[in-house]
């Protein structure tokens, strides 16, 4: 999931998903997904996006 | 199941009794944390878990500690521990002192932490070490549970740009918690 959307934004920094952004991986296996988009200026990317 | 002494709203001093030889005391039918069933658990992890980079992933507490360490009694007074979801949902409402801590493994870059999640969410965060150490990390804080819905969980956190394993079969990693106070 990191990589998908380092290489769709590639200036999003370690701060931006420590604050704005949230991945989140609840061990059920069901995988890493997005809990929290909140930056101000990019897009959250779409399911097709990061398929 | 308990000899009981409750100070109920609507009768007053209520008690009952059988021959469990346990004692408990009630507040208008709630037990109070000194009754003999204030929750308690300890549950620890039994392989390594590898933490994606910069993605906040629940520590697989997947096993009861056992009361004398080894077998017997597992610790988990009031079976409120799920080893399926990795997580403690007291059955009294109170407040609870809740521990972490689990073994990272070092890299290059980045820093590492542990959250306890309430709800699903952050509620407060452990101590952030760089990932150049490796070692341990630990988060302990008190939380509000309502003793029916709110629940616990310990989420880990490290952003070195590729994948971590933290704890491991021969090195401490345990979640705990215990109520110290009635609500």
């Amino acid at each position: 999931m990191y990589d998908k959307i380092m290489k769709l934004y590639p200036s999003l920094t370690d701060i931006d998903f420590m604050t704005v952004i949230t991945l989140q991986n609840d061990s059920d296996g069901k995988g890493d997904y997005i809990a929290k988009w909140e930056h101000p200026t990019l897009a959250r990317p779409t399911d097709e996006e990061l398929a | 199941m308990a000899c009981i002494i409750n100070a109920s709203t609507t009768s007053g001093l209520v008690q009952t009794a059988d021959l469990s030889g346990v004692l408990q005391f009630q507040q208008n039918g709630v037990a109070l944390p000194n009754g003999g069933v204030a929750p308690a658990f300890n549950a620890y992890g039994s392989a390594l878990q590898s933490i994606a980079t910069a993605t906040f992933t629940k520590i697989a507490f997947n096993t009861k500690a056992f009361l004398n360490g080894v077998s017997g009694t597992v610790f988990d007074t009031n079976t409120n521990y799920d080893t399926t979801n990795y997580r403690f949902t007291p059955t009294v409402a109170g407040y609870y002192q809740i521990n972490s801590t689990i073994s990272t493994t070092s890299s290059a870059t980045g820093l590492a932490f542990i959250a306890i999640y309430k709800n699903g969410t952050a509620f407060c965060y452990g101590n952030i070490v760089p990932n150049t150490n490796g070692g341990y990390i630990t988060a302990n804080g008190l939380v509000y549970c309502n003793g029916s819905t709110d629940y616990i969980e310990i989420y880990a956190y490290q952003n070195s740009g590729v994948s971590l394993n933290f704890g491991s079969s021969s090195s401490p990693f345990q979640f705990s918690g215990c109520l110290v106070r009635g609500a």
